[in-house]
């Protein structure tokens, strides 16, 4: 009787899995595996350079993490002082502008986060999450 | 003569006999008649408890993207598991709600939903005590504005509800 409970369950289970990847295959362009990020909503540093001038970047870390060092012209928004430091980002901000936000690394939240309230608080279009952070920007940089 | 005896004793046994047999079937006419009802309510509860996941498996199947940040925002597992499970998990509620309409793979179903919902209730629980204010997913988006209560109170009563279908299930066994 409990050996066929036991097969009930893996039956089911198993027949959960057929729908479950043709699920993900329809929704493979949507979501990442490998980051929290939408690839739409994800900026690579090769993108940003073809981007120019046309850039604000922004940095998600905390005060000082930037103050220790940062992307040249970066502008400190993080969450801790969000209602502070948003109305000094917006008063630099221009429409037309790309904003490209980062954190630490590819596994951090925070760059995310800001980049989540910056599009749908603060209503910004063109607002990228920069992929690999500052980790990728220094290995590419210095 | 003899014959005429034999019917006369014969006759109340006859008699003993047929009340006794109509007694036993009244009895069972009357467990039966007990029994049907309280038959009607299981079925119902198993069509509240199959409406509630396949409802909140709807939701979620329908945008696997929610529902995987809902799982990250846990902080518990890293992102490709989340991912994985946001395309299985909600398909794997909707086929155990189908179980329990169908009755089949009967325990199997209520053995998976049950884990499920102990594990939903765990993890909301556990976000609560870490301080992560967070929307526990379960619903997809209807339950974005939930508060941690609301969602506790849901989970117990589905809770509630699994444990009445595994009473009754034993019960009814012969």
């Amino acid at each position: 009787m409990r050996s066929s409970l036991v097969w009930e369950v893996l039956i089911l289970a198993a027949l959960a899995l057929a729908p479950g990847v043709g699920e993900a295959i329809y929704f493979r362009d949507k979501i990442s595996w490998r980051s929290a990020i939408a690839p739409s909503e994800m900026a690579t540093l090769d993108q940003t350079r073809t981007w120019g001038g046309n850039v604000v970047w922004v940095d998600a870390r905390p005060d000082d993490e930037f103050a220790h060092d940062h992307v040249p012209g970066a502008l400190s928004l993080n969450e801790d002082r969000w209602n502070e430091l948003l109305p000094q980002f917006l008063a630099v901000w221009s429409p037309g502008k790309k904003i490209v936000v980062y954190c630490s690394s590819l596994s951090c939240n925070a760059s995310r986060e800001v980049a989540r309230r910056l599009r749908n608080e603060a209503q910004l279009p063109d607002v990228f999450v920069l992929e690999g952070g500052w980790e990728a920007w220094l290995k590419k940089n210095r | 003569m003899n014959q005429t005896t034999n019917a006369q004793r014969s006759t109340p046994k006859a008699f003993a006999s047929r009340r006794l047999n109509a007694e036993v079937s009244a009895s069972g006419a009357t467990s039966t008649i007990n029994h049907q009802p309280s038959h009607i309510i299981w079925r119902i509860v198993d069509f509240i408890v199959a409406g509630v996941f396949s409802y909140a498996g709807a939701l979620k199947a329908l945008d696997p993207v929610q529902f995987a940040t809902s799982i990250d925002n846990y902080k518990i597992l890293p992102w490709p598991v989340c991912v994985a499970l946001a395309f299985y998990l909600p398909w794997l509620e909707i086929l155990c709600a189908l179980g329990l309409v169908f009755r089949f793979f009967y325990r199997g179903a209520l053995s998976i939903l049950t884990a499920l919902i102990v594990i939903f209730t765990l993890a909301t629980t556990a976000a609560k005590v870490r301080g992560l204010d967070i929307t526990c997913g379960c619903f997809g988006h209807a339950s974005q504005h939930w508060s941690f209560p609301a969602h506790l109170a849901t989970n117990l009563a589905v809770f509630a509800a699994l444990v009445v279908l595994w009473v009754s299930n034993r019960s009814s066994k012969p």
